[in-house]
């Protein structure tokens, strides 16, 4: 299933691609064509998200006018205030953070010695490996309603506690979801990365944890941070799962921002555009990190950007 | 010492997948025989195949399955055009294509609730710009409300949809071009091929693999819509954008039917398994070869 593009590449690519101009030459479509065709996605893209810019700063007054304002003449920062503080916007803020920082850590942690585990012994062969991928054609939707009957009726009465409402029953869930990725992430880079150096730490007297805790993982640093970044942005973005078993103590961004769009209090418009800016800028910033490592990430490791 | 460890560094991974989708799902194969109603009582008589049945008889989820397939299919087509149109565009190097990139990956990291709301706000009648828009562009007053107005809601959803996972194909592509060596455009051209002509036999069949992941991938993914359902139609107008995830998270969250949930959450499970098999072994059997 691995199709190794980048092996491709390396040979026949060189880094400063001259090649590649002289090529892109050859069969691409003219390039007035080209350039309208990316401006014309450009629009596609940037108008939703200016739109719910403005928003954020219109004042309540420009909000529901037609003809549309495309540039308010007052703006204001009302709406950030409110969301942040009246519509549960901090709460929501904080949880998604340390669910996300939870869940991303969880992930890395169990599913780095699993990946090590089938790259360097071939624990469990293919049967494994598929077994990990085959988690991501489950429907959320047919594991969240036995899980929130056991979250909900099943863990008070066997270990005395409830998970509903809780960050850790959340954390647990998502951790679940981010494995796939994490190991299949993690087993494709370990696999490229050569055995030698642990095998001579191993040599010198280490032991096969201390060989991968000291010299493989260290090592792997950059395939960890970028599978550690899918696992936050996994977290960060899930609805579902938040949506049904979080209450008051575990409501997350997105949760909180489905509130407003769908609450009684009228349509907030404001305040969810200011919601919506601030929970795009973790986002953002995790997206330039690991924009390298995106096509990897994507499609667990199948195609090797 | 090695054969220990190496069970030993995969069970917790191992553990805490059964724990928490291996054991619920065989928890919920009793729950879908049994009547499992909140609101009803603490007891859970045996109904054998009825939650099953009802279920199959309700013409909303029928319906559901349709929407499901539907729309799957034409987001995944429109986004392989545009992915596809824009990788080649974007195969090039030019001054500002570094920045480029990452502005036309940003949707992949939003939360795709967030980018229905997105749409929601932007689509609306009167208020969002997109009536407006259309009036200036076709030069003839337009009104439509998107949400509601004929076609328009799955329109509207494919939109969204487009909107948030184009990129992804458009990487993915983006990655494929540019890993086919020079080497075979340079034979090409050398044997007489016109630009046209060494497209279509040399990056089409070079490209074909990586376009199948991408797919495959989205396909799969497509088959499971629920957050732009939730905040874009919320399954409307009545119940005529219910895909089957929206559909199950009423019955199981909103109705409390946990017992008809289950069954239907079985049934889609099923059927998603066999399409996402298929698809893999079909699809990507040209990449094994």
């Amino acid at each position: 299933m691995a199709v190794d593009v980048s092996r491709l590449r390396r040979r026949a690519t060189p880094r400063h691609g001259k090649v590649r101009v002289v090529r892109g030459r050859k069969f691409r479509p003219g390039t007035l064509f080209r350039w309208l065709f990316i401006l014309l996605y450009l629009g596609f893209l940037v108008l939703p998200l200016y739109w719910v810019a403005i928003t954020s700063i219109k004042p309540q007054e420009d909000l529901l006018v037609d003809p549309p304002i495309w540039w308010p003449s007052h703006p204001t920062s009302l709406h950030y205030s409110t969301a942040l503080n009246a519509f549960r916007g901090w709460d929501g803020l904080r949880n998604s953070l340390i669910i996300a920082f939870s869940t991303t850590a969880l992930a890395l942690l169990i599913g780095t010695p699993a990946a090590y585990s089938m790259a360097r012994f071939r624990t469990g062969g293919k049967h494994l490996a598929f077994w990990f991928l085959s988690q991501r054609i489950m429907p959320p939707v047919a594991i969240i309603i036995p899980v929130f009957l056991l979250y909900a009726r099943y863990t008070e009465e066997w270990f005395g506690f409830s998970l509903v409402d809780t960050k850790v029953g959340l954390i647990l869930l998502y951790t679940v979801f981010a494995l796939p990725f994490t190991v299949w992430m993690m087993f494709a880079y370990f696999r490229q990365m050569p055995a030698e150096l642990e095998e001579a730490a191993l040599v010198d007297g280490c032991s096969r944890l201390q060989a991968l805790w000291r010299i493989a993982a260290p090592l792997a640093a950059p395939g960890l941070v970028s599978a550690g970044a899918f696992a936050f942005i996994l977290s960060w973005t899930e609805f579902l799962f938040a949506q049904v078993l979080s209450r008051t103590n575990a409501v997350t961004l997105p949760v909180a921002l489905a509130g407003i769009i769908t609450g009684f209090q009228g349509n907030q418009y404001g305040e969810a555009s200011a919601l919506t800016m601030v929970s795009l800028i973790p986002a953002l910033l995790l997206g330039i990190l690991i924009q390298r490592h995106l096509v990897r990430g994507l499609t667990l490791g199948a195609v090797q950007g | 010492m090695d054969r220990h460890i190496r069970w030993l560094l995969v069970s917790p991974a191992v553990l805490i997948i059964v724990a928490l989708t291996i054991f619920p799902l065989a928890f919920s194969v009793w729950v879908s025989f049994v009547q499992f109603d909140f609101s009803v009582s603490e007891k859970h008589p045996w109904v054998g195949l009825d939650n099953f049945k009802q279920t199959w008889q309700d013409p909303v989820w029928v319906h559901s399955l349709v929407v499901t397939a539907v729309l799957a299919t034409l987001s995944v087509a429109v986004e392989l055009a545009l992915g596809f149109l824009l990788a080649l565009a974007m195969l090039r190097p030019f001054r500002g294509r570094r920045g480029l990139m990452v502005l036309f990956v940003i949707p992949l990291f939003i939360s795709p609730v967030i980018a229905g709301g997105f749409f929601d706000l932007f689509l609306r009648r009167p208020f969002g710009p997109m009536n407006w828009l259309l009036t200036h562009l076709l030069g003839h007053p337009v009104t439509i409300d998107f949400t509601i107005d004929g076609r328009w809601p799955f329109f509207s959803l494919i939109l969204a949809d487009a909107w948030q996972w184009t990129p992804f194909v458009f990487v993915i592509l983006l990655a494929g071009l540019s890993a086919i060596p020079d080497e075979l455009y340079e034979a090409a051209e050398i044997d007489g091929a016109r630009p046209r002509q060494s497209f279509f036999f040399v990056t089409l069949p070079l490209l074909t693999p990586i376009i199948l992941i991408a797919v495959t991938f989205r396909f799969i993914d497509a088959t499971k819509l629920f957050d732009i359902i939730y905040s874009l139609t919320r399954g409307g107008p009545g119940t005529e954008t219910y895909t089957s995830s929206y559909y199950l998270y009423q019955q199981g969250f909103e109705f409390f039917h946990l017992g008809q949930g289950t069954a239907g959450a079985w049934m889609f499970t099923i059927m998603l398994t066999f399409v996402s098999f298929w698809l893999i072994r079909r699809l990507l059997k040209p990449v094994e070869e």
